[in-house]
């Protein structure tokens, strides 16, 4: 895989810290924000390639935070991040123009592979 | 006191439910951190430092402990969320797997195996997710108090010309008359039993042998 620029947004920080450090040690160039807003201008000053976000966040939840995202850059894929329970959103979000949606607790490898395979369907 | 009852349930149900949400955030911080001290090992593989298996031992059993956690926590936050839309479509296959998961503790300590034998085919209803699972509940509860240790329980849904049916019987190991229960309408569960079945608009029976309670559903609770 090239290198990828991704962005991972999740509200529990050591979360996203931990899962970024494992992202960087796979040679995936990973930046995280902790809220929705965070995560917009984070996009907006150098958008990545893929944006990983947890559906269910305080403030700007993520089905919002991926609408603002598809209007102003299309190109950037969106993996969501959902509970067993909120199944639902995922399919929403899917609707909404996200790529896929993933169940945490994660597994590093599925993710990958989802995010190997969005980049794959890039036009 | 129905609807009462019904507005009770479906606040424990949404407190559950965001609490196992939280739950499973908790796992998922557990997961990424021995995750990661996983991929510190393998990056260091040919490096030995003192104890290094009973590090990786370890780290093994967390991970084996967050997959139970995270498996009883998804069967919780199912259980939290059948209030949501009530009645609605239900798979009894799938009901009667759900429940298999939510008795496993109690069958577990009677050294009872509890399995289900779905349908070649769903078999979906329209009715009260919850007042159904605490039926399927009850019926194992039943078996479960005259036995004193092993055995088996099976759920079986099954669809009969245009009946929906579960058949909840007692394999005993040995064919012993001594291992044969009591009269399964002697329990004093029997009654909640029976209160649940009517409140779903079925009814439930037993064949007298005390090994077997058959509960039937109709396609739609508004019938």
């Amino acid at each position: 895989m090239n290198i990828l620029k991704i962005l991972l947004v999740d509200d529990e920080e050591e979360f996203v810290t931990t899962l970024a450090e494992r992202l960087e040690l796979r040679g995936i160039q990973t930046r995280w924000a902790t809220d929705g807003e965070e995560a917009i201008q984070m996009i907006e000053s150098d958008p990545p390639q893929i944006v990983i976000l947890d559906v269910m966040m305080p403030g700007l939840g993520g089905l919002e935070v991926l609408k603002r995202i598809k209007a102003q850059h299309p190109q950037i894929h969106v993996i969501l991040l959902t509970g067993h329970g909120s199944t639902k959103e995922g399919i929403v979000g899917m609707r909404l123009g996200a790529f896929d949606y993933l169940m945490k607790p994660l597994d590093i490898e599925e993710l990958i592979k989802k995010m190997q395979e969005a980049i794959k369907s890039r036009p | 006191m129905i609807e009462h009852n019904e507005k009770e349930v479906a606040f424990f149900g949404k407190i559950t439910a965001g609490f196992t949400h939280e739950i499973k955030n908790i796992l998922a911080i557990i997961k990424e951190s021995s995750g990661l001290l996983e991929d510190i090992l393998a990056v260091t593989e040919d490096e030995a430092f003192p104890h290094k298996d009973k590090f990786k031992k370890s780290l093994n059993r967390i991970l084996n402990q967050i997959q139970r956690g995270d498996d009883i926590t998804t069967h919780l936050n199912k259980f939290a969320h059948s209030p949501d839309h009530s009645p609605t479509r239900v798979d009894l296959n799938e009901m009667a797997e759900q429940v298999i998961f939510l008795a496993h503790r109690l069958a577990r300590l009677k050294n009872v195996d509890l399995v289900a034998s779905p349908h070649d085919a769903s078999i979906m209803v329209k009715t009260h997710p919850v007042a159904l699972q605490m039926a399927l509940f009850l019926s194992i509860e039943i078996f479960l108090d005259s036995i004193t240790s092993g055995g088996k329980i099976i759920l079986s849904p099954r669809k009969v010309r245009n009946k929906h049916i579960v058949r909840i019987h007692h394999e005993v190991a040995m064919p012993d008359v001594s291992h044969i229960p009591p009269a399964i309408s002697s329990s004093t569960r029997w009654k909640s039993l029976q209160e649940a079945m009517a409140y779903l608009g079925g009814m439930v029976e037993t064949d007298g042998t005390a090994l077997e309670i058959l509960i039937s559903l109709p396609e739609s609770i508004d019938e």
